[in-house]
């Protein structure tokens, strides 16, 4: 596999050594945040009905005035992805720091 | 409606608003051109954000949302939640690395990444496709408007809309008129939230805070009149809400009007948190929207005229205006209203068509009909493409084929299975090649239409590839399509994979 054009692969699975490998965790786990609570909630209240109208637990429990899966969709959802863009800046901008201290100055 | 009479007031502060934009545009020209040199002034990471958010709320937003979740409920919130969390794929996948590699169209990109003519001939066809039917279902919006302003039909009022967006586009373009998009931010922020405020006060529900307060008013349709606006699933099944919610937010990342904002601001850190502004601006919209539905269904079951479902297909478009009107609102904030819905619709338009025309002009004709064309010439095809898109976009408008937000959600579709992977591969593999890039992008496009082509003839690909949907399996089928071609072609050029290992992700902030 070793080919001397291997110094130029780029892959999101592979990622190189150094910033870009920290990066990549970074995403992927913001991804899997993404995911699990988007999708993940939406698969977790279709499981916990018994049928699609009346349901159980979620739609009774009420939040802000609200059901709670609506709530949960409607309102908590777009916060928790600022949430995640916020936390997703804020390790990458650490990150790029650490880097250009460490390899160069061109950062500023 | 046409029984109803002209609706003066709404005009006039509809007139007053967009000549308020022209003149505002008018005097920041003169004052860039004086102050701040070439370049124009430096608008921070906040502005940038107000910038993202404005160009991204259009008569789906402030219209079509309501209007969906009155009609159908939860099956709503897939467009809220595919429009938001599209975000958080482009910020984490796209944004800096995108910025990074400095290309600020679609065509540019595909075209320099994939080394090819061929696959940035395709990208700019299909990102034009994308922006006409983008504008179809804003055409919709401004027609209905239209009717409902002057007490017209709708064919006359949507061909009525069509001139005055093109007369709009040209006058400004005439004037040199700069867009200020903080303003017009503002503008359709305060124009949705405080109609809605006032609403919730005069029902008597907590009105500070309406994005809460609508809660009591689902509570009493619940309670009072077993209408379930909340119930999980009652319109949709689980697979059909996942993939509309997932089609939008690949396709969000996807959109031709949107990349161009990451450059408004002058470094990628500032890009990626006026993304993060934008997208807390964006949700300010979408989590009040869900009220004006709710209030809808409120006021039809009080008055016990609650419409037979086609009617209510009918009229779900204008939900947000109908229910400022039957919750007795005075006529002046109404304008208000649907002045914020105008603008929306027609600064999107605006938009869409001015990219689609310089696309057609430069990808299209300078690239491939006429390599010794004069600047001249270029902007006369330009100015015709404009007025050409317009005339088809009304074309289709005249019998718009469905809702604001499903019309909306076949472009966020055709996006998500061409651009975003060509997109995503293009930056996270370095190996993808022309060949891999113009066959997925070819996949994608059938993908998107082949519940129309093939649904009637093979059953199952109308289930997979639903119309507005087609992209929860479309995309990773297209990726799928393109690593597949790409392996069994030559790797891209050692110059290209270089400057992506090197300066696109070598490369710090």
């Amino acid at each position: 596999m070793e080919r001397k054009d291997d110094i130029y692969t780029v892959n999101l699975f592979r990622p190189k050594k150094g910033y870009m490998r920290d990066e990549v965790v970074i995403i992927l786990a913001i991804l899997v945040g993404w995911v699990v609570v988007t999708f993940g909630f939406q698969l977790a209240i279709r499981l916990l009905c018994s049928s699609p109208q009346g349901c159980s637990l979620v739609t009774r429990f009420y939040f802000f005035n609200l059901p709670f899966h609506f709530w949960f969709t409607a309102q908590f959802l777009p916060l928790w992805f600022v949430i995640l863009c916020l936390i997703f800046n804020v390790f990458v901008d650490r990150l790029t720091e650490h880097h250009s201290r460490r390899r160069d100055r061109t950062y500023e | 409606m046409n029984s109803q009479p002209v609706q003066l007031w709404p005009l006039v502060v509809i007139a007053a608003v967009l000549a308020s934009f022209i003149l505002v545009g008018l005097i920041n020209k003169s004052r860039e051109g004086m102050e701040y040199g070439f370049r124009g002034r430096y608008i921070g990471r906040i502005g940038g954000g107000a910038a993202i958010a404005s160009t991204w709320m259009s008569a789906a937003s402030f219209l079509g949302i309501a209007g969906l979740l009155y009609l159908k409920g939860y099956l709503a919130l897939a467009y809220v939640i595919g429009w938001t969390g599209g975000y958080v794929l482009l910020l984490v996948l796209l944004a800096g690395q995108l910025r990074r590699f400095g290309k600020h169209t679609a065509p540019d990109f595909v075209g320099d990444r994939y080394e090819s003519s061929a696959a940035r001939l395709i990208s700019a066809v299909i990102s034009i496709v994308i922006s006409v039917i983008y504008c179809i279902a804003q055409f919709k919006g401004i027609g209905m408007l239209f009717a409902w302003l002057f007490a017209i039909d709708y064919t006359t009022g949507v061909t009525l809309g069509a001139c005055a967006v093109v007369a709009y586009v040209a006058f400004s373009g005439m004037l040199g008129v700069s867009r200020n998009q903080q303003m017009q931010y503002f503008v359709l922020i305060v124009s949705f939230i405080l109609p809605l405020m006032v609403l919730a006060r005069k029902m008597g529900y907590f009105w500070v805070l309406p994005q809460f307060g609508y809660g009591e008013a689902m509570e009493e349709l619940a309670s009072d009149y077993g209408v379930k606006l909340a119930a999980p699933f009652a319109s949709a099944s689980l697979f059909q809400w996942w993939s509309l919610c997932f089609t939008l937010m690949v396709g969000t990342a996807g959109l031709p009007h949107v990349l161009s904002r990451f450059y408004v601001v002058p470094n990628i850190r500032d890009a990626r948190w006026s993304l993060v502004w934008g997208l807390f601006f964006i949700a300010l919209i979408y989590w009040s929207a869900p009220a004006y539905g709710v209030f809808m269904r409120l006021f039809e079951l009080h008055a016990k005229s609650v419409p037979d479902p086609a009617t209510a297909r009918a009229i779900a478009d204008m939900v947000v205006i109908d229910t400022a009107i039957k919750g007795g609102l005075p006529p002046w904030l109404i304008g208000v209203l649907a002045a914020g819905a105008i603008s929306a619709a027609f600064f999107t338009v605006a938009g869409l068509l001015i990219t689609g025309a310089a696309s057609m002009s430069f990808d299209i004709y300078y690239r491939f009909l006429n390599r010794n064309a004069t600047e001249e010439r270029k902007m006369a095809i330009a100015k015709g493409s404009v007025v050409f898109l317009a005339a088809v976009v009304l074309m289709f408008a005249l019998k718009p084929p469905g809702l604001i937000v499903e019309i909306t959600a076949v472009a966020f579709a055709l996006a998500g299975n061409t651009i975003f992977p060509a997109f995503v591969l293009g930056i996270w593999w370095g190996r993808a090649n022309r060949q891999g890039a113009i066959a997925g992008m070819l996949t994608g496009f059938l993908i998107t239409f082949a519940e129309p082509l093939f649904g009637g003839i093979v059953p199952v690909v109308a289930q997979i590839f639903p119309i507005t949907s087609s992209a929860m399996f479309g995309a990773p089928l297209v990726i799928a399509v393109m690593i597949a071609v790409s392996l069994m072609t030559p790797p891209p050029s050692e110059e290209m994979r270089r400057f992506l290992a090197e300066e696109v992700h070598g490369h710090l902030d």
